[in-house]
């Protein structure tokens, strides 16, 4: 199935014909297609910025619907909601407080969402409060917009500079940073017709303003004349040369593998060799997650914002709407590693097994393709104990969906990965990843690279991948998983002994009772 | 760091000199909320001292109420029916556990885990509705009175407790593997902060600080008290490395020491004896009226208790007629006070990052420490 949501053509059709209209009945007309050039890039440019800004809510929402279930902590930040829904469905009524009947539309739009959305427990507020569990309806994603409060708590927060920071360098930090972090996603392609730039290298340039941000961090240190700050700024400075090397090198062995620095031919790569990188590339996948984790200082690899040690480490003289546009601007990073690893090992915007499906059916006109899906789909509904002529549903939704959906799927579920890790895991300490980053990832990168030097020279032979050469390198992968992931340590924890212990001979007898065993 | 700082766990600041990230050298400075908590007691009714006591320690209230109990039964010489003993031991166990749960959700998120803070917190819940049932309270209970307990086990206290116990040493496995099987979490907390036990022993480390280190030493069976002997249960020692206990082993002696609570717990259900007997039978005014009488002038009420984070004493001495209901003065052992100085001197040749994971490991309570 192509692309139907040619969102860059309908542009460039767009302000096409707005210049052709224009400027171009004018005697300016040799600059209509430039004019046209313009426009276009103003509207994809606008395009991408609309849609991560507006999906970034989807991301902080997993953060913390995800968190809170794996903390098994119910908890519904609902301080929108809470505006409307008071105890016992009674509105909170200042809005009839206002004179000459100026709040009878608040009061009447109240009632409506009341109605329709309420939840008819009595004690829905104190409910909230002594349970955080949410009483209410999942569909309307509880929380979701949280975080529009949050912004607003930010823009009226009170900016202050330190009086001995140097005001100078204590400003232009969080410009760099926020500034470096939006740019990143000019050379992300959202899908092949969906993206603000695409320069011939577009990955160089990627991977390039993706290092600037560390250096904003360590302005921001040093600045604040603060000793936490200027620790958390040498930290990331010293965190900095341990992964990104490792990571530069992983993603070159993407480039190496399919052929190419441009990401859009490295997604169509993926697809028309049939085969998705995460299944040659293993290895390369763990390194790029764990390096981008690194990257994007989430725990276990957020040293210089341990709050522990360092209070907040670089970020602790910040307030304000600085502080928030620096928060949103860690997400946006996040959001973006979801989004390269997605694009580099996950096939980027294809419908997974997309191919397969086109290939089983011969007309790839799009909507009979979706009709014969929702025929398959019928069949398997009919076998299930789903009413049957509701299967075909989702199945000719999917279809359908844009390929941009499922680029941001992905990476939504990548986001969640990263949410677990940072559920499961502690904060390691500077020397020890700089110790992983030299010892393990870079040795590991080189030979990830190998190995793809020797896939593109030796096993591919133009046009698809043999079946079992991902089939084979997926298997080894797995085994490998699973005999790494086998807990040794069982045993030992068992016997309340330690793996790096001396023991040091009897401590005599136990307990009181040890004598009589 | 501090007196407002994340790795303090209350009000004292840590003056740490560092050379880059290496810490040189440290200096506690404590007393930030010293409230004279003895000179006050020197003014109140050997019945209402029970009050401020609770307060001595936030997550381990009930602990110092019962050692201040103990020290003025000693004094004023009041028997205790076995019933209240074994309601006490009850109390002070479930108690223990709260505040070791305190204290593995507050040592989490020091090296970076909020999950297992709420886990904790999560369980620590089932332990205070427990406590509540007891003491009407769900953080100072001023459960314990001068000859018994304030009152007897509600009806069904025991199957409840039966449940939550046996709940909670489900999950606090599951806690465990969390931690355990996390190589981040072995070496954020395993060769850090090495603490010898000789040198613990002369600094009067006590508590499962000093368990860590090998040292089999726990006032409930070394002196035993109540009736502890008559419960089945082990002392949590650790076997630490020739260099000492590290921050692993003062979080494993904990986890240990929760378990072992919580089947004593179990134990102590099952052999209390019946009957309502579980106060003095001539009650508390009885007991103040005769003060006079019993403490006399230079006569010492003394007690060493397993408190939860060490040795608590209470030292007492009665004031006679001259003071009447009061004691003539009274004076704490705060295990914490000891130790303090001790861990802050374990911490040099370690980096920054490690403040916490070592300081969190002694689980210091600065309430008590200042008193």
């Amino acid at each position: 199935m192509g692309d139907w949501f040619t969102v860059r053509t309908w542009a460039s059709d767009f302000s096409q014909m707005v210049a052709d209209n224009t400027i171009g009945k004018t005697s300016f007309s040799g600059y209509s297609d430039t004019l046209a050039a313009v426009i276009t890039e103003t509207i994809m440019a606008v395009n991408v910025f609309a849609i991560i800004m507006g999906t970034i809510l989807v991301l902080l929402w997993i953060e913390r619907k995800f968190f809170a279930r794996i903390m098994d902590r119910r908890g519904a930040t609902m301080a929108i909601r809470s505006l409307w829904v008071g105890e016992g469905g009674e509105h909170v009524d200042w809005y009839d407080e206002l004179p000459f009947g100026a709040g009878k539309p608040i009061r009447w739009l109240n009632g409506l969402l009341n109605n329709t959305f309420g939840s008819s427990s009595k004690y829905e507020t104190v409910d909230r409060v002594n349970d955080r569990g949410y009483h209410g309806i999942w569909f309307l994603l509880p929380g979701l917009i949280q975080n529009v409060a949050d912004g607003m708590k930010f823009m009226t927060k009170e900016w202050m500079v330190p009086a001995k920071a140097d005001k100078f360098i204590f400003e232009v930090a969080p410009f760099l940073i926020i500034t470096s972090t939006v740019m990143i996603f000019a050379f992300i392609p959202l899908s092949s017709e969906i993206y603000s730039a695409n320069p011939e290298l577009s990955l160089l340039f990627l991977m390039a303003i993706f290092g600037i941000a560390p250096l904003g961090v360590f302005f921001a240190g040093w600045s604040s004349n603060n000793k936490y700050t200027l620790l958390g700024g040498i930290r990331s400075a010293a965190q900095l040369t341990a992964y990104e090397i490792p990571l530069l090198v992983t993603v070159l062995s993407v480039a190496v593998l399919s052929g190419s620095l441009n990401i859009i031919e490295i997604v169509e790569f993926q697809i028309s060799s049939g085969s998705w990188n995460l299944f040659l590339l293993p290895l390369g996948a763990a390194l790029f997650l764990i390096t981008m984790v690194a990257e994007v200082e989430r725990i276990p690899f957020d040293m210089p914002e341990a709050e522990a040690e360092l209070v907040e480490g670089w970020w602790t003289e910040y307030g304000g709407m600085r502080w928030g546009l620096m928060f949103a601007s860690e997400y946006l990073r996040s959001y973006a590693a979801c989004l390269l690893f997605a694009l580099f090992f996950l096939g980027g915007w294809e419908m997974p097994f997309g191919d397969s499906i086109t290939n089983i059916i011969p007309n790839q006109d799009l909507i009979l393709g979706s009709v014969g899906i929702g025929l398959i789909g019928l069949a398997i509904g009919m076998r299930s104990e789903y009413p049957a002529l509701l299967a075909p549903i989702p199945l000719v939704f999917m279809s359908i969906l844009p390929p941009v959906a499922w680029l941001l799927f992905k990476s939504w579920v990548l986001f969640a990965l990263f949410v677990w890790i940072r559920a499961s895991f502690h904060r390691i300490r500077t020397d020890q990843i700089l110790e992983f980053g030299w010892r393990w990832l870079l040795p590991l990168s080189l030979v990830n690279l190998g190995i793809a030097f020797w896939l593109r020279l030796s096993a591919w032979e133009g046009g698809e991948w043999p079946l079992f050469v991902p089939g084979l390198i997926t298997a080894i992968a797995l085994v490998v998983f699973v005999i790494l992931g086998i807990d040794e340590d069982t045993s030992e924890l068992e016997g309340r002994t330690r793996p790096y212990s001396v023991y040091t001979g009897e401590v005599g007898p136990a307990s009181p009772r040890s004598h009589e065993k | 760091m501090g007196p407002q700082h994340p790795m303090t766990h209350g009000l004292w600041t840590l003056k740490v000199k560092v050379d880059g990230e290496t810490v040189v050298d440290t200096i506690p400075d404590l007393g930030y909320i010293h409230r004279g908590v003895e000179k006050i007691c020197e003014s109140r009714d050997f019945t209402k001292i029970t009050t401020y006591c609770d307060r001595l320690c936030y997550a381990s209230a009930n602990t110092w109420s019962h050692s201040y109990i103990y020290a003025a039964e000693d004094l004023l010489e009041v028997e205790v029916p076995e019933r209240a003993e074994y309601i006490r031991v009850i109390a002070v166990e479930l108690q223990r556990i709260a505040s070791h749960l305190m204290w593995l959700g507050a040592f989490c998120p020091d090296i970076g885990n909020l999950t297992a803070f709420v886990w904790c917190l999560r369980e620590r819940e089932m332990m205070l509705d427990l406590l509540q049932e007891l003491g009407g309270s769900r953080m100072h209970y001023n459960f314990p009175r001068i000859g018994g307990v304030k009152r007897d086990l509600p009806i069904g206290f025991a199957m409840r407790a039966r449940a939550k116990i046996k709940l909670f040493l489900d999950r606090i496995q599951e806690t465990e593997q969390l931690l355990d099987e996390s190589t981040v979490f072995l070496v954020r907390t395993q060769g850090v902060g090495y603490a010898k036990p000789e040198e613990m022993v002369n600094w009067g480390v006590t508590g499962p600080n000093v368990r860590a280190g090998g040292v089999n030493y726990d006032v409930r069976w070394a002196h035993p008290y109540s009736v502890y002997d008559q419960l089945d249960w082990d002392v949590s020692v650790e076997r630490p490395s020739i260099k000492g206990a590290d921050s692993y082993d003062r979080y494993r002696v904990r986890v240990d020491e929760m378990r072992q609570s919580a089947l004593m717990c179990l134990d102590a259900l099952n052999k209390i004896p019946g009957g309502a007997e579980t106060h003095y039978s001539e009650g508390d005014p009885m007991i103040i009226s005769k003060a006079k009488e019993r403490a006399e002038e230079g006569k010492t009420g003394f007690h060493h208790f397993e408190d939860s984070r060490g040795e608590s004493m209470f030292y007492m001495v009665g004031g006679g007629d001259q003071r009447g209901k009061h004691p003539y003065r009274i004076s704490i052992r705060s295990p914490m006070f000891l130790t303090i100085p001790y861990a802050s001197k374990c911490m040099i040749g370690y980096k920054v990052a490690d403040i916490p994971a070592i300081m969190g490991s002694f689980d210091p309570c600065i309430g008590e420490t200042d008193r």
